[in-house]
């Protein structure tokens, strides 16, 4: 029982821990590939520090909801994180649910965000909200459809058991079902953490700008929080996609040396993944609104033939 | 080393490959931009080098090599270079400007790539399926969703030089098949269609450029006017 909540508490810690350093790292190499010094990897914690020491302002108009929000935004995206295997093939949260229970907490999180846009009345929130609204229910089918592929693959929707097929089925990566589950999850990552082909993460140019726009009022700790909580969905939805499509060097149970293992081998390919997001991010410009269904149309039917080329081939 | 003999790896490379060659035609679906288009297809072409080099490869059949080494010099580069160079000459970097939008465009070639599976799935008999000889079987299915696909795009699209593209796409199918039923035609044959599909787009190259030239536009539907 004690070794349980242990567990629990180290991917606790690191979830919060790599989660910035992860966002950190992006920005860094963006900056670098684009031929610019950039912050160091280490700004977004200083960025969290600055804020959570801050003074706060809330609109007159605001209601509960504006206060409640950061913190169910921040607490179903920790819940979501700690149902996913990270360094070992278990999840601590596991017996409360798998995938279907993690695409739906943040499907949570983000409702609220929304209604936090929402709430205060002033016109970019509510635009903001719109319009993450509209790219999420196209992004959420999509990502069902990958996730059924490879939940099918292992017989069950639990996110442990997933790995586990995954990890014993050496080269199963490579079959076209799987391939096509993860370039749909991709363009889901990419269009779920707010990346450049669909939103700009440093813009504040009132007509492009989606994520910015819903937490336009926000400030202070609570700002630090959205923003703590969003780098852990960024950080969870990149775990999601390497332990279900490539989890070699993942321990099967919790050990101390194994732990550390796995730990190295999710940074090492953490890393690659980020450096594939950030190859992405420079070499796309933003897209108009009205084109992004078109690339949400593009995830889906990937996702719908990823699920039928399982039963196929 | 022990991979590259083993017949097993070469069948899962090539459907990956196979199936990353089906990825890019519905991104050619998705995408507006011609010059994007074009390089799409380069793209699209080299995989299929690739697709022929691996199983000349695992069955140790050096005519195939050869096939897909003009695959690479033809439809990779030179095909490519050429139908660029023809955008430059006459001045369209605009957007291709399809009749059925782009989102309904891809959902219906996932349709068609779903009738594709179908079709394939009554060619494909697992009994006979063990061996080098096999590989790539699964390819069948790909093929005729390329082949579906290519003919979707030349119906969708209005203008002559996108047209070429979705014929040269489709072209990409058929040597698809080819190469993952037969293991590569005689020789002759090959050269015969490698020789076709060069000539086919010097040819249609030309005929766009007057296309362009009399009716200053490359749209086909207008065509249909007498001219005198």
């Amino acid at each position: 029982m004690m070794e349980r909540v242990l567990e629990g508490l180290v991917q606790l810690v690191l979830l919060l821990a790599v989660a910035p350093l992860l966002s950190g790292f992006i920005r860094t190499m963006k900056a670098r590939l684009q031929m610019r010094r950039g912050p160091g990897v280490l700004q977004t914690y200083y960025e969290l520090h600055k804020l959570l020491r801050k003074g706060m302002v809330i609109p007159d108009t605001a209601s509960w909801l504006f206060s409640a929000t950061p913190y169910i935004l921040f607490v179903t995206t920790i819940a979501a994180g700690l149902m996913l295997p990270m360094v070992a093939a278990q999840a601590p949260l596991g017996i409360f649910g798998g995938a279907l229970a993690v695409v739906y907490l943040l499907g949570l999180g983000r409702f609220f965000l929304a209604l936090g846009g929402l709430d205060t009345g002033s016109s970019f929130g509510g635009l903001g909200s719109s319009r993450e609204m509209t790219i999420s229910a196209l992004a959420e089918p999509a990502m069902m459809l990958a996730v059924f592929t490879v939940a099918i693959g292992a017989n069950s929707t639990s996110l442990a058991e997933i790995a586990r097929t995954a990890v014993a089925q050496e080269w199963r990566f490579l079959a076209p079902s799987q391939v096509l589950a993860f370039a749909a999850l991709f363009v889901v990552l990419i269009a779920e953490t707010g990346r450049i082909p669909v939103d700009n993460p440093a813009t504040h140019l009132e007509l492009t700008m989606i994520h910015e726009a819903m937490i336009l009022e926000y400030s202070g700790p609570y700002l630090a929080l959205i923003e703590w909580g969003a780098s852990i969905k960024q950080l969870l939805l990149m775990v999601l996609l390497i332990n279900c499509f490539w989890p070699f060097g993942l321990p099967a149970a919790w050990s101390a040396t194994g732990a550390l293992a796995g730990l190295a081998w999710l940074l090492f390919k953490l890393l690659l993944l980020a450096c594939a997001v950030v190859l992405v991010e420079t070499t796309n410009a933003k897209m108009r609104l009205f084109r992004v269904p078109e690339l949400m149309a593009v995830a889906f039917t990937l996702g719908t033939l990823a699920l039928v080329s399982t039963f196929l081939f | 080393m022990q991979l590259l003999q083993n017949p097993e790896f070469g069948d899962k490379i090539v459907t990956l490959m196979a199936a990353l060659v089906l990825v890019l035609q519905i991104a050619m679906v998705g995408q507006r931009w011609i010059v994007t288009n074009i390089r799409i297809f380069g793209a699209q072409s080299f995989l299929l080098a690739a697709i022929a080099g691996t199983i000349a490869w695992y069955n140790s059949a050096p005519h195939v090599f050869i096939a897909a080494v003009l695959t690479l010099l033809v439809k990779a580069i030179l095909v490519p270079v050429l139908l660029e160079r023809l955008v430059d000459r006459i001045e369209i970097r605009r957007e291709i400007e399809p009749i059925v939008n782009v989102p309904v465009s891809v959902l219906i070639s996932g349709a068609l790539t779903l009738i594709g599976y179908i079709v394939a799935e009554s060619f494909y008999r697992p009994e006979y399926t063990s061996g080098p000889a096999s590989m790539g079987h699964n390819t069948l299915a790909v093929a005729i969703s390329l082949f579906l696909i290519g003919f979707y795009m030349m119906i969708n699209r209005r203008k002559a030089l996108t047209q070429v593209l979705a014929l040269l796409s489709l072209e990409n199918g058929l040597f698809l098949a080819a190469i993952s039923l037969t293991y590569g035609m005689p020789l002759i044959v090959e050269l015969g269609v490698f020789f076709d599909v060069l000539v086919a787009v010097m040819v249609l190259g030309i005929l766009v450029y007057r296309i362009q030239e009399t009716v200053e536009s490359l749209d086909v539907s207008k065509l249909r006017k007498l001219r005198g």
